[in-house]
């Protein structure tokens, strides 16, 4: 099984300009390199072929017919043929015809696409707007044109769903549906980008990708105090701190001259990782092994590319030999922490710098009045008096939380990294000092350490950051990547289905490393805009819509899913940040192995309905509905979550009682509503949809509300069963059997394809 | 219904059901169309011996020189130091220094036709004798419980990669229309420590994942209708989202819809068919004693009997997990002698009634059961309770036993040797990968091409490791 580009990107013949990036590499990568590529210890007959001075040995460019590499791949001779036929390889006729054409117009190689610096494109005519420009001159290749703009109702739910994770509120959509100025569109994206909750939703992608998780993991998993890492991913996307600068202090806010404590707990992004406190496990095994993974998630994350292949070997397609992955593992290798159960080291943090103050004040006393003698009886007494009460004091004044941080060995307390053969951390070889591939850019000048990596990352140099983020968040907008492998940019990734437009955003991105300008941008785009109704034809030609010839249209996350129906049914707290909440969630009767009880009291009052990402993340058992929905464990690295579609999670939101809850929380708001049946079907249809339902969709709804609603009338314990449980007993005044009828159509509302889906 | 929406439905139901996103459509590449349901059925690779798995797994790892690998020279050597050869540059989890050996406290003898050594701990295995093929010489890499899981479950002793129950999931789909492709049923109340890892979706899509069904409450989350809801009024539900759904389909043309409304007609025929599947009172008594299962509980041999019962309606891949298993010594559940009686009891009689049972109803011969736990245990008591009265072994990974039974394999044969102390293979070696390898193979699946590429690599659940043991099949 392998990847397979949408057909309509493939060229359907071989084309008359071979181009080494986009025809030949992949051919070579996937067919040739694990014998003849960077892996010296692998390499076959002396070969190598990712390298044009290697590739010279197989090829006299121009002449195909005098060349070994393309008699050997044509060989009918089973024992000449290549690749051999063991390895269940085998080229097809229009590669062969691909590498041949190549041959004959020079076998030139060239840098991989993805490691030569984006220089900004010339923007095509024909449109004002960047994006589009690209986009339609994409189209109008394959004859395609773009859709009409979606409608006003369709565009607010788009919009208010991708930059915040909420639906708008009927409100909303009115001010935006009746707003006349010719800037409506754009006032409607600013308000929404402005909004707290844009921070709540953008961090769900980066806790992701930085293994956030309420507990430390493997087997006992136990909980884990990091909550106030997830506040600061918050509150830096809320303030849109740059880019760079976000970065710089994830990894290494320590190291910075003006190092604070929101930096030093910024670090915390490599205090995710798991700690193993199994009894009989080795510490020093498994602080390898968290260095291992922040090293692996680095590289993917920053950089979509993936080391992990090189703790063991040389990587078989990327040039990136184990001396050099040992080399940026010595970067993250001189921190203090050591898999200890304790988490240290941490830092301390309070609400203000005042509370902070004042309880090391009543310390600093006691400490001061335990070092008196008193001989008398009476002072004696009065001492101690004096001395709890500061100490009850001090107590009250307790601190917010500790967050575990990177914390630099100091000198003489240094390790030293050797190579590790085949990735064992007892089978150690030569002393390995700080670096990154040669490939890339050098580190900047002075000091080798986690810092000037971290500046590395983020430098004007780099190829790939720049790229990797802003085809992420292309991927949360729209749907799929313009590199739909948002995880590999390497050899093996996919090319860019738009590269200049890529290339266009990245060094639009690094002016200023701006994301809600890059969002802007991207959202006020008219390819952004069109309508996502598509045609049996364009189905067939562009399934996956990467030509974008409609607007896009995909499941949302498990996190908006939940939040969509508790904003809509008035139940969502607005409550932001602080420890991670327990909602209601069934029993399941297990405990972890070697650890507590799996199942939790749900929080009380407004915690049981915060916003998902609240939601305690514990790794061996996360909260079960939003597992179906496509949430991962958060063990390792999440690059990309897959979508989807099966009946467990029909099943979640038709029955899961947080969702039932929601549909009685609805329909007692729909209860009060209107004057007749149909009123109040459009005021719960609006609550969730914001636009106006049809007719047809009304009178649908009325005749299950009727139909309900006799069924109900015959059984009073069912209707006050289905009205009550688990929302609450039944306010004064309201008919349960009316209530229940509501339930069941609110139950339908919040069901809806087009719930689950924005349109 | 409108001719418009008849023929779109039409359209819809017959060109593109879609069954996922289309990111992970396209990730099936080669073998799945965007026509595909991804659990609809799948050719394997070649004529599979086994239609389906029973997986039994002893979290923990049980003292396989108290149960299968008899080692008189062990006994006579009891109590002795540990020569040093076998500690040198070796780590153990609970032990340093130096340690005595331990040979068994349990009678043995050979059962069968092929003469397989058991003791007297798994009295009921005995009568299992010339049905099974016990593996004498397996091997893992890892001496910590979860690593090991993992490793043995997902190919990989680190977290994030698929279960193999995933991976057979993803390879063959699922046979059964109204129940999860692959099953897990864990009893005595704890996860098994790689948790839920081992029948994780790793970075396949979690449609391939396995579902966890319960002996208490809902067997399946969310599988009940809220209070008050009864299947009248959830039908009729579902006919008015139907009916909405299939508007939103003819004015928007998507073809993900119209695969939403057939995910909830499946929701709703699980609904009955979970409850019913997973219901063991309907059961006759004389079944029932036989397991030893009793409806209501959350035991072993209820789970034992779930199995069967999920294995008859088509479930292909069901994983179990009891605990208990790790006996270090630390107290006198985890003793070898009156510990292991005891705990043996409560499985091997349960799982001789299930193999009873899948020859009643003729499905042995394409039924693959497997029993194992994630390593071995050592020949030597464990360090910290040395001193004590209770006896206990430490984790070792070296060598250890597991059987299979059914589907292609040999019956009453014992497969590798240990050498005389038992810490080492002597003949034979079986590693992880390996046992992997087969139990694929047996599936009609080739290893080696059961691959996905995550991360610009092709990856599967052996690794680049991993040989058919091609002498325990029959």
């Amino acid at each position: 099984m392998r990847f397979v580009l949408p057909l309509l990107l493939l060229p359907a013949v071989v084309r008359a300009d071979v181009d080494f990036n986009r025809d030949v590499r992949p051919i070579l990568s996937n067919n040739c390199f694990a014998c003849h590529g960077p892996d010296e210890k692998e390499r076959k007959g002396k070969l190598r072929l990712d390298t044009q001075e290697g590739a010279l040995k197989a090829l006299t460019p121009g002449k195909p017919d005098d060349s070994e590499l393309i008699a050997r791949v044509a060989s009918a001779d089973a024992d000449m043929l290549m690749p051999p036929p063991k390895t269940g390889k085998k080229l097809t006729a229009k590669e062969i015809e691909t590498l041949t054409a190549w041959v004959k117009q020079g076998g030139k190689y060239a840098t991989h696409w993805s490691y030569v610096k984006p220089s900004r494109p010339a923007v095509p005519a024909g449109s004002p707007h960047p994006i589009d420009a690209f986009a339609q001159q994409r189209l109008a290749k394959d004859g395609l044109k773009p859709s009409p703009e979606a409608d006003r109702y369709a565009l607010v739910r788009r919009v208010a769903l991708d930059l915040t994770g909420l639906p708008p509120t009927v409100a909303e959509v009115d001010e935006f549906v009746n707003d006349k100025s010719a800037n409506a569109y754009e006032k409607m994206v600013d308000r929404m980008l402005a909004k707290p909750a844009f921070g709540e939703h953008w961090a769900r992608l980066w806790l992701d990708l930085a293994r956030y998780a309420d507990s430390a993991g493997y087997a006992d998993d136990p909980p884990r105090t990091i909550w106030p890492y997830r506040d600061y991913v918050i509150k830096a996307l809320n303030a849109n701190k740059p880019f760079d600068r976000f970065t710089v202090e994830q990894i290494a806010g320590d190291l910075l001259p003006d190092a604070t404590d929101e930096t030093r707990t910024a670090t915390a992004f490599h205090r995710n990782t798991m700690t193993n406190s199994e009894g009989g496990t080795s510490d020093e095994e498994f602080r390898n092994a968290a260095v291992v993974d922040r090293v692996n998630t680095t590289l993917a994350v920053w950089m979509g590319t993936s080391m992990a292949c090189a703790q063991c070997h040389t990587h078989k397609y990327d040039p990136i030999t184990q001396k050099e992955y040992f080399a940026f593992f010595a970067l993250l290798n001189n921190t203090e922490d050591a898999d200890r159960n304790d988490e240290t080291p941490v830092i301390v943090l309070d609400d203000t710098p005042e509370k902070k103050a004042k309880r090391e004040e009543y310390q600093a006393a006691v400490a001061a009045l335990q070092k008196v003698k008193l001989k008398d009886k009476e002072d004696a007494d009065a001492l101690k008096k004096l001395t709890d009460g500061l100490n009850k004091k001090a107590a009250d004044l307790k601190p917010k939380a500790t967050v575990p941080v990177m914390k630099e060995l100091p000198k003489g307390k240094r390790r030293v990294t050797k190579l590790q053969f085949r990735g064992n951390f007892m089978d150690l070889g030569e002393v390995v000092t700080e670096g990154t591939p040669q490939a890339f850019h050098p580190l900047p000048a002075g000091e080798p350490n986690r810092l000037a990596m971290a500046k590395w990352l983020v430098s004007r140099d780099n190829p790939l950051t720049a790229r990797v983020t802003v085809n992420r968040f292309w991927e949360q907008i729209f749907g799929t990547g313009l590199v739909r492998t948002t995880e590999e940019f390497g050899t093996q990734g996919e090319l860019p289905s738009h590269p200049e437009l890529l290339d266009w955003l990245a060094v639009e991105f690094m002016e200023k490393w701006d994301i809600k300008h890059i969002l802007k941008l991207m959202v006020m785009s008219a390819t952004y805009r069109q309508s996502s109704k598509v045609t049996p034809e364009l189905q067939e030609r562009d399934l996956d819509n990467r030509l974008y010839a409609r607007g896009p249209r995909y499941r949302l996350s498990a996190e908006t899913v939940r939040d969509q129906a508790l904003a809509v049914s008035g139940l969502l707290s607005a409550k932001m940040y602080g420890p991670s909440v327990r909602p209601l969630r069934p029993s399941l009767g297990l405990s972890a192995a070697f650890g507590g009880g799996l199942d939790w009291q749900p929080s009380a009052g407004e915690d049981r309905h915060r916003r998902g990402l609240y939601t305690e993340w514990r790794r061996t058992s996360p909260y079960p509905s939003m597992v179906t929905f496509d949430a991962p464990s958060r063990e390792a690295c999440t690059l990309r979550r897959i979508r989807t579609n099966t009946p467990l999670q029909a099943l979640v939101t038709l029955n899961d009682p947080v969702y039932v809850e929601a549909a009685q929380a609805l329909a007692r708001k729909t209860a009060g509503q209107g004057k007749t049946t149909a009123e109040r079907v459009t005021f719960a249809f609006r609550s969730c949809l914001g636009r106006p339902p049809s007719d047809k969709e009304v009178s649908r709804l009325v005749t299950l509300f009727d139909e309900s609603k006799a069924t109900y009338s015959k059984d009073a314990k069912k209707a006050e069963a289905l009205a009550t449980d688990p929302v609450g007993p039944l306010p004064k005044g309201s008919d349960a059997v009316d209530l229940a009828a509501w339930t069941t159509v609110c139950n339908v509302l919040l069901n809806l394809d087009e719930m689950l889906m924005r349109r | 219904m409108h001719p418009l929406l008849h023929s779109t439905r039409r359209h819809f139901l017959g060109a593109g059901s879609l069954g996922l996103g289309a990111a992970a459509v396209s990730l099936l590449g080669g073998r799945a169309s965007a026509a595909d349901n991804p659990l609809s059925p799948k050719k394997p690779h070649f004529a599979p011996k086994a239609k389906r798995v029973i997986y039994l797994h002893m979290s923990g790892s049980p003292p396989h020189l108290d149960l299968f690998d008899y080692k008189p020279e062990l006994v006579k050597w009891d109590g002795k130091d540990v020569p040093d050869s076998y500690l040198k540059g070796r780590r153990f989890a609970f032990t340093s220094g130096v340690p005595k050996l331990m040979g068994t406290p349990r009678k043995f003898q050979q059962h069968g036709k092929g003469g397989i050594w058991m003791s007297d701990a798994v009295p009921n295995f005995h009568k299992l004798a010339d049905d099974i093929t016990v593996i004498k010489s397996m091997k893992t890499d890892e001496f910590n419980h979860a690593p090991a899981e993992l490793l043995l479950f997902t190919g990989s002793n680190r977290q994030g990669r698929p279960g193999m129950g995933t991976w057979v999931t993803y390879g063959l789909g699922s046979e059964s229309e109204n129940l999860p492709g692959f099953v897990v049923l864990i009893s005595s109340g704890v996860q098994p420590s790689g948790g839920a890892n081992c029948w994780g979706s790793g970075f396949l899509p979690s449609v391939f994942q396995g579902v966890q069904c319960r002996s208490k409450g809902d067997p399946v989350l969310y599988v009940s209708d809220p209070k008050g809801m009864d299947r009248d009024t959830r039908r009729k539900t579902l006919d008015a989202l139907r009916d909405l759904n299939e508007m939103q389909a003819a004015e928007l043309g998507h073809p993900e819809t119209a695969t939403r409304i057939q995910q909830y007609e499946l929701a709703f025929r699980m609904q009955t068919a979970v409850p019913e599947v997973m219901d063991i009172s309907k059961e006759t008594k004389e079944v029932l004693d036989d397991y030893g299962a009793k409806p209501g509980e959350a035991s072993f041999a209820n789970n034992c009997l779930l199995a069967r019962r999920l294995a008859e309606k088509g479930v292909r891949f069901v994983q179990l997990f009891d605990w208990g298993w790790d006996f270090h010594g630390t107290n006198p559940a985890e003793d070898i002698r009156d510990g292991l009686t005891k705990k043996c009891a409560t499985m091997d009689k349960p799982i001789a009634a299930l193999i009873r049972d899948l020859k009643r109803l003729g499905m042995f011969d394409d039924t693959l059961v497997v029993w194992s736990g994630e390593f071995g245990r050592t020949p030597f008591r464990e360090g910290r309770t040395a001193g004590g009265t209770i006896l206990g072994r430490d984790h070792y990974p070296d060598c250890y036993c597991v059987w299979l039974a059914g589907a292609g394999i040999k019956r009453g044969f014992s497969y590798g040797e240990t050498e005389e102390l038992g810490f080492a293979v002597s003949e034979n070696k079986v590693h992880v990968h390996d046992l992997q390898a087969t139990i694929l193979h047996q599936l009609g699946i080739d290893h080696t091409k059961l691959t996905t590429r995550f991360q610009g690599r092709d990856y599967r659940l052996t690794d680049v490791h991993g040989n058919v043991v091609k002498d325990v099949l029959a």
